[in-house]
């Protein structure tokens, strides 16, 4: 490259650049503490508009007083001083969105965080939007398949729905988002997972996992870590549904966890006490519902009409010591169309995923089952729920009569056949198959400690046995009479077989 | 009780004092720094008087324009301003701060209140420099 062609180029850029002069509203900093400015001037602000400082670092206006504005800066504030100079932009926080972020792991506001380059991308979209409204949105009733059994049977999730998935710390509610993510794959679905306030090892540790599964290929992953400032996990789970929103409004179903909204609630709790806002219970802000109804109503599912396409929200909850009355979770559970409620105790037990049956609930996810698994998953439910509550006698030992005994013994194997490591998840015409094995009693006989075993076998066998049982369940999502009448054979086959 | 802004204050003792004689005005301030006495708020009373003096601008159609140059200003320039910045903010009365800022290296930079018109060389460059560096 010669020195003229530089100096050509130059030129070229210079006689392409053009200022344009206007007026600009500023303010200074009157004050500058823990991530918040308090900032005169700036008469003409909105709510949650952009500003910026001197040193190129970027603010959000959220607390318009009388005359002074609270800002909250999403950047390093160390630099900034009383005095200094603050612009108005006259734009309302925005993000960059396009179809290159996929697979990449960008930070709050939209920058990649994963040493792999710059993120191309024309378009930008608010962080804030209003949901979409009645008219365009349509019912649930097309499944996500999580690829777990208890949940696709027991607590069936919608594309569209918001699930709350809620436990103690450690129970196993990350697992099964990654699961379910993991499970994605060739379901046509864009996953974005939002990490809000987590560890940095623990986002590498899900990032590594998600790669090795090859489930990056359709997933954006969003993180707010927990050393950055609080204003930046605030906006996190806004900017996840913005980047969500543009793939919906390409007509795609997108799946979007947020990880974990306990976080968030005291992410801005820090914030709105800077601001000195009032507050309220457990020291929460007043408008801490909003917070959450306002982002979790941007899940829904649009009619073709508006463009189609979905968005399934799973936000997540840690409770403290199985304390789901607390103030977030009533919060985000009331909001939510149901919960998956796992247990300290169960995980303990050896019973994993710890999805409390009995408490978990799935407002509208049933009607989005397939015909099969509806069949199947009815009973079931019956079985574990009759289970429960026999459960309390079996204690009392031997003078049961024989129908209890036996619902006892379905109940047991039911709990058995539920169990499901990580990172297994399990395609839904094998969880039939399986089912179908329980509910029609075929692994009564069964020995407990062997239900595993056989189960496994089962799915093996039938597989290679019944192809034309398995290609139904795909096709039209429920099974003939032939293909019944080949499962049973291949399962009493293969139950006189396994000893 | 509700608190009182800065603000409510200026603009009472702007409309307590409106169209007053000398020898009433003399009555109300020892009346107003009695109140602030009692309030504590004497030690916002700078706030109070340059918010004072904001209100009374304003009633009165002035405004002050701050001016940093690089050059003192030539009459002629400064009276083109002035008609000019009448017919922006439909004022009556302009007054001219003038400061002279050599970093400025050319151009003028008006600054009215919290609104500012940067027509600075210092400032094109700037900004041709974030256009040169832009990401593309």
């Amino acid at each position: 490259m010669s020195t003229n062609y530089i100096v050509e180029n130059l030129k070229k850029e210079i006689d392409n650049f053009s200022s344009q002069i206007k007026a600009e509203k500023v303010g200074h900093v009157l004050e500058v503490f823990d991530g918040i400015a308090k900032v005169s001037g700036l008469s003409d602000i909105k709510s949650s508009e952009m500003v910026t400082f001197p040193n190129g670092e970027t603010g959000v206006a959220l607390n318009l007083e009388e005359d002074t504005v609270g800002i909250i800066i999403l950047d390093d504030f160390s630099k900034i001083k009383e005095g200094d100079e603050v612009k108005a932009t006259g734009k309302i926080l925005e993000v960059p969105v396009s179809d290159n972020i996929i697979g990449r792991v960008v930070n709050a506001l939209g920058v990649e965080i994963d040493g792999k380059g710059v993120i191309k991308a024309d378009k930008t979209y608010p962080i804030e939007k209003v949901a979409p409204g009645v008219i365009t949105r349509l019912s649930v009733d097309k499944p996500v398949a999580t690829g777990i059994k208890v949940i696709d049977a027991i607590i069936p999730i919608g594309r569209g729905q918001r699930e709350l998935i809620i436990g103690d710390r450690q129970t196993g509610k990350t697992a099964i988002a990654i699961d379910t993510i993991l499970n994605q794959k060739g379901q046509n679905m864009i996953c974005v997972y939002v990490s809000i306030g987590q560890k940095d090892s623990k986002l590498r540790k899900i990032q590594t996992r998600l790669e090795e599964g090859g489930a990056m290929a359709y997933t954006v992953i969003v993180s707010a870590g927990s050393s950055e400032p609080a204003p930046l996990s605030y906006i996190a789970p806004y900017t996840g549904v913005s980047i969500a929103e543009y793939f919906m409004d390409q007509g795609k179903d997108v799946l979007i966890i947020y990880d974990d909204l306990s976080k968030h609630a005291v992410a801005y709790r820090e914030i709105s006490l800077l601001l000195r806002r009032p507050p309220g219970r457990e020291a929460f802000p007043g408008d801490v519902f909003y917070l959450h109804s306002r982002l979790l109503e941007r899940a829904c599912r649009r009619n073709e009409e508006y463009g189609g396409g979905s968005i399934t929200a799973l936000p997540i909850v840690e409770t403290q010591a199985g304390d789901v009355t607390a103030y977030i979770p009533t919060n985000v559970i009331s909001i939510t169309d149901g919960q998956i409620f796992l247990e300290t105790d169960l995980f303990y037990k050896g019973i994993r995923p710890a999805v409390n049956v009995g408490l978990s609930v799935s407002r509208v996810g049933s009607k989005a089952q397939i015909k099969a698994m509806k069949k199947v998953a009815g009973t079931l439910k019956l079985d574990l729920a009759q289970y429960r509550e026999l459960e309390a006698f079996a204690q009392f030992g031997s003078d049961l009569d024989n129908a209890t005994k036996l619902q006892l013994e379905r109940g047991k194997r039911a709990v058995e056949v539920l169990k499901q490591p990580q990172y297994a998840p399990m395609a839904v015409e094998r969880q039939v198959a399986v089912l179908y094995a329980l509910t029609k009693g075929y692994m009564d006989d069964v020995p407990v400690e062997k239900i595993k075993e056989f189960e496994d076998g089962l799915i093996n066998y039938t597989e290679n046995k019944t192809k034309k049982f398995y290609k139904e369940i795909v096709e039209t999502s429920m099974w003939t009479d032939a293909g019944e009448a080949e499962l049973k054979k291949a399962i009493e086959e293969f139950k006189s077989n396994f000893n | 009780m509700a608190t009182l802004s800065n603000n409510d204050i200026a603009h009472a003792i702007y409309l307590v004092s409106k169209e007053k004689t000398h020898a009433e005005l003399r009555e109300i301030n020892n009346k107003v720094i009695k109140f602030l006495v009692r309030r504590r708020l004497l030690s916002k009373s700078p706030d109070i008087l340059e918010r004072l003096n904001k209100i009374i601008n304003h009633e009165a159609g002035r405004i002050v324009v701050k001016i940093q140059s690089a050059r003192k200003l030539k009459e002629e320039i400064k009276k083109e301003l002035i008609t000019f910045l009448k017919k922006r903010y439909k004022m009556k009365e302009v007054i001219l701060k003038e400061e002279l800022d050599e970093k400025l290296l050319g151009g003028i930079r008006v600054e009215i209140n919290d609104e500012i018109i940067d027509l600075t060389v210092k400032n094109k460059i700037k900004k041709l420099q974030e256009y040169l560096i832009r990401k593309i």
